[in-house]
């Protein structure tokens, strides 16, 4: 009964905490309830293939169990175990039965808790005797299965530097009992079971033991799958509660083999063993409760220690993490609802100026709000959302300097969900808030300052165009001048053409009568001077010398009209040189005996020098003709110059003329000394006042009676040498 | 006159005061013994290619000189000059223009067409008698050479 009872309560618990953990971890039921697993061929009694060829072994059924046991259902395939350890790892497999926990493996796979601990041992062929530790496998041949946590082992722990591996251990056992190598390393039980199932008896396991070489086994899942891990962990977790795995267990390692028992034999069973068997029951029963006691006080000393461990690493935890707010960059602090502190660090005292060495813990700190009433609505705002980012709040420092703190804050509640305090973070962004305003202060006044540049731009772009329109207007004008001017440039082309097509005229044909005149005058001279007496002669004498003046005025206004058609060419010439070559080809001999003639120093002139020769020649001529009845006769040439024109002269000591009559000087064909006085034709100054007007320069006299006269003429200075 | 391969002076003149005038001023350098005077450029032209009224006259009978006026009716004196001198056969003839003006244009055309010298025909008759002499002598002999 009371085991009944025992075994009742116990199925009824497991059930319980089946259902606990399953109800507990819903989110398992996700996944897919058919796993795929892969298993040794030689690894007996864990895993091997059986007679039928079925995938067989102590881990086998320990896996079956426990995935049984965790609803799941599984397919195993064979494979050699560096295949099926590689299968793992790309996931063509789920789960390993039985893998040997190394750091190595843990890199790539996930293990459930160990269900298993096997010590290693070294296999030589009976009779040797050279290997006593470890330490003598240093110069021997060794060898392994291929990726065996024991060839991890002695290559970590570099046992030997000669070291062959083989693709299963019953060959790495052939080889070792033909001699060709010294010493096969693996799991003592294992190694035991592979020997006498391939029936090598030669071969034995020495006796020490190789501590380093203790080896947890787990199931094993793809590194990171810990929805199957903790299937498995909880799947194996059961069947080691309850008597699944003390079962397996028997069945690979119990002391005697298990009888087939037929009928008759549980017949006789119950006849003759059955009172016996109930009172050994019955202290079995006593005996299974006292395991099962001293199990469970285990299993609760085991969750003491790991509690207290669990309490220790908490312990650590928090002290660290409170250190690392104690130095936070940033003031942390937590209150209960009605602002009392609690907690606070280093950079919360700074920022409030607050004493160091006080203790605020417990006290309020009502002076912390300039404005008292912001409180509520932070508090306000904090207990609806939880949690409140990056806000502003106006605070005041012990010494009541002002500042502005940027807060970071939440709440903290009780297990029933009601807020009991606030924990936070804040900054001082005083004088990051100043800089804001400052830069904003500055931007505000840049804008100011651009929209008034702006409005100055706009007025003179405003002005600009009015100017541009004027401008459009002048040009419009210009063009219309322009225009005009060339009109007028037409014209005078036309009447240039018009009026040298005059002058020829009038030199061919004015010209013509004149000289029949004269010349008919002759022939009635010659031909007929018997028949003439003196008077006669004397009216051809008028005729012929009118015929000539007449000549000679065609002769000047030809010459005058030239100078207005002919185009000027002007080089630099040398008025000097030219004012006395001048005088010396016009000038007798017996002028140039009676005048002095004085040259002064003068500039050169930029000028038409045909031209200018004629003004000369007239100039000279003039002063020579007017001075031919005087007793001074002097005549002197000079000049002088200012910064745009050079002005020369002429200064003769003749007959002079009077003063109000100078507007007639320059004038064509105006005279003013009588014909028997002074030769001439009116026209020599006119020419000089013409040609000195084309060099842009201007003609002027001074004069006295008797006394004689000055004249001046102009020449602007070469503006720009070379044009 | 009769024998038109006699004429030695060749004188191109429309106005026939001013034609007068050269004659007698040839006269009285003794020139005017064989002088042809024609009034116009065409007339000139027909007498030297042997045209016209003159196609009786031997073609290669030349004046030894021409005296030519610029002003012509029908053919002017520029265009008697240019085809002249344009002509192997003619050209060796020596032209002298005789003109009313300095026109500078005048002159220095004539001089690029080929004239061989000119004559400023000035009212004064006197000088007018000078210049012909001086030139007329010059030319008249220089062309007997040949």
């Amino acid at each position: 009964m009371t085991k009944n009872f025992l075994k009742l309560f116990f199925t009824m618990t497991m059930l319980l905490s089946v259902m606990f953990i399953c109800a507990d971890q819903t989110p398992l039921q996700a996944v897919k309830d058919t796993i795929s697993i892969a298993s040794e061929p030689d690894y007996p009694p864990y895993c091997f293939v059986d007679e039928n060829g079925e995938a067989a072994g102590f881990s086998i059924d320990l896996f079956l169990s426990a995935a049984k046991a965790a609803g799941l259902d599984v397919n195993i395939k064979i494979g050699i175990w560096e295949q099926i350890k590689q299968d793992l790892a790309e996931g063509k497999v789920d789960a390993l039965p039985f893998v040997g926990r190394t750091p190595e493996r843990e890199n790539l796979y996930d293990f459930t808790m160990p269900y298993l601990s096997l010590h290693g041992a070294v296999f030589v062929l009976k009779g040797t005797k050279d290997i006593n530790s470890l330490n003598d496998l240093k110069e021997k041949s060794i060898v392994l299965m291929k990726g065996d946590n024991a060839e991890e082992f002695v290559r970590r722990e570099n046992i030997s530097d000669n070291i062959v591996t083989t693709a299963t251990f019953e060959e790495a056992f052939i080889t070792l009992a033909n001699g060709e190598y010294d010493a096969v390393i693996t799991q003592r039980v294992m190694g035991i079971e592979l020997l006498k199932k391939i029936g090598i008896k030669n071969i034995i396991p020495l006796d020490f033991h190789i501590p380093q070489y203790r080896q947890d086994f787990c199931f094993a899942v793809q590194k990171g799958d810990m929805q199957l891990l903790n299937r498995l962990n909880e799947g194996l977790s059961i069947v080691i509660a309850n008597d699944t795995f003390e079962n397996i267990r028997n069945k690979w390692f119990g002391p005697s083999i298990k009888e087939k028992i037929s009928f008759s034999h549980i017949l006789r069973y119950l006849l003759f063993i059955l009172i016996p068997v109930l009172i050994i029951i019955a202290v079995g029963n006593i005996f299974l409760l006292r395991r099962e006691v001293r199990n469970k006080t285990r299993v609760l000393n085991n969750e003491i220690i790991q509690h207290k461990s669990t309490l220790k690493d908490l312990k650590i935890n928090e002290e660290k993490y409170h250190g690392m707010i104690m130095n936070l960059l940033e003031g942390f602090y937590s209150v209960t609802l009605d602002g009392i502190l609690i907690d606070y660090n280093n950079e919360f005292t700074n920022i409030l100026n607050l004493e160091p060495d006080n203790d605020y813990t417990g006290k309020n700190l009502p002076d912390f709000w300039q404005n008292p009433k912001e409180r509520e609505i932070y508090v306000n705002e904090i207990l609806q959302n939880g949690i409140i980012k990056n806000y502003e709040i106006k605070a005041k420092k012990a010494d009541g300097a002002e500042i502005v703190v940027m807060v970071n804050s939440r709440i903290i509640k009780d297990n029933t969900g009601n807020p009991i305090r606030i924990e936070g973070t804040f900054l001082d962004v005083t004088e990051r808030k100043h800089a804001l305003e400052e830069l904003q202060k500055m931007k505000d006044k840049l804008e100011n300052t651009v929209a008034k540049r702006t409005a100055q731009l706009q007025e003179k772009v405003e002005k600009l165009s009015k100017s541009e329109k004027a401008m459009l207007y002048i040009i419009e004008d210009l063009n219309n001048i322009t225009a005009e001017l060339h009109e007028e440039r037409r014209k005078l082309v036309d009447s240039n053409e018009e009026l040298e097509a005059f002058a020829y005229s009038v030199s061919h044909d004015l010209r013509a009568p004149l000289r029949a005149i004269d010349g008919f005058g002759k022939f009635l001279f010659n031909d007929y001077a018997e028949k003439l007496d003196a008077e006669g002669k004397r009216f051809i004498n008028v005729i012929r010398t009118n015929a000539a003046k007449m000549d000679k005025l065609i002769l000047d206004l030809l010459n005058l009209s030239r100078i207005f058609r002919s185009d000027i060419a002007k080089t630099e010439v040398d008025m000097g040189a030219v004012a006395e070559s001048i005088y010396l080809e016009i000038a007798d001999d017996q002028e140039k005996k009676q005048f002095k003639m004085k040259i002064k120093e003068i500039p050169n002139a930029f000028c038409d020098i045909t031209l200018i020769k004629q003004v000369w020649q007239n100039l000279i001529s003039n002063s020579l003709k007017y001075s031919s009845k005087s007793e001074i006769k002097k005549i002197e040439i000079g000049a002088t110059e200012n910064k745009k024109e050079i002005i020369y002269y002429i200064k003769d000591h003749g007959v002079g003329f009077d003063n109000k009559y100078i507007d007639k000087l320059f004038k064509v064909f105006q005279r003013l000394h009588k014909e028997d006085e002074f030769e001439g034709t009116g026209v020599g100054l006119a020419i000089v006042k013409r040609i000195i007007k084309r060099h842009g320069g201007k003609v002027w006299a001074e004069g006295k009676v008797d006394e004689g006269a000055t004249f001046y003429f102009s020449l602007p200075k070469q503006e720009n040498p070379g044009d | 006159m009769d024998n038109l391969s006699d004429i030695e002076i060749l004188l191109v003149e429309d106005n026939p005061n001013d034609a007068e005038m050269a004659l007698r001023a040839l006269k009285q350098n003794n020139l005017s013994n064989e002088v042809l005077i024609v009034g116009d450029g065409e007339e000139a032209l027909d007498y030297l290619y042997s045209r016209g009224k003159y196609a009786d006259k031997c073609p290669d009978h030349h004046p030894k000189i021409i005296l030519l006026d610029l002003k012509l009716p029908k053919v002017d004196g520029k265009e008697v000059l240019r085809i002249l001198k344009n002509d192997p056969e003619k050209k060796i003839i020596p032209v002298i223009v005789l003109t009313s003006s300095q026109e500078e244009s005048d002159i220095l055309e004539t001089y690029t067409l080929g004239v061989n010298s000119y004559i400023v025909k000035p009212v004064d008759f006197d000088n007018f008698v000078d210049a012909v002499r001086e030139i007329g002598l010059y030319w008249l002999l220089l062309n007997q050479q040949f």
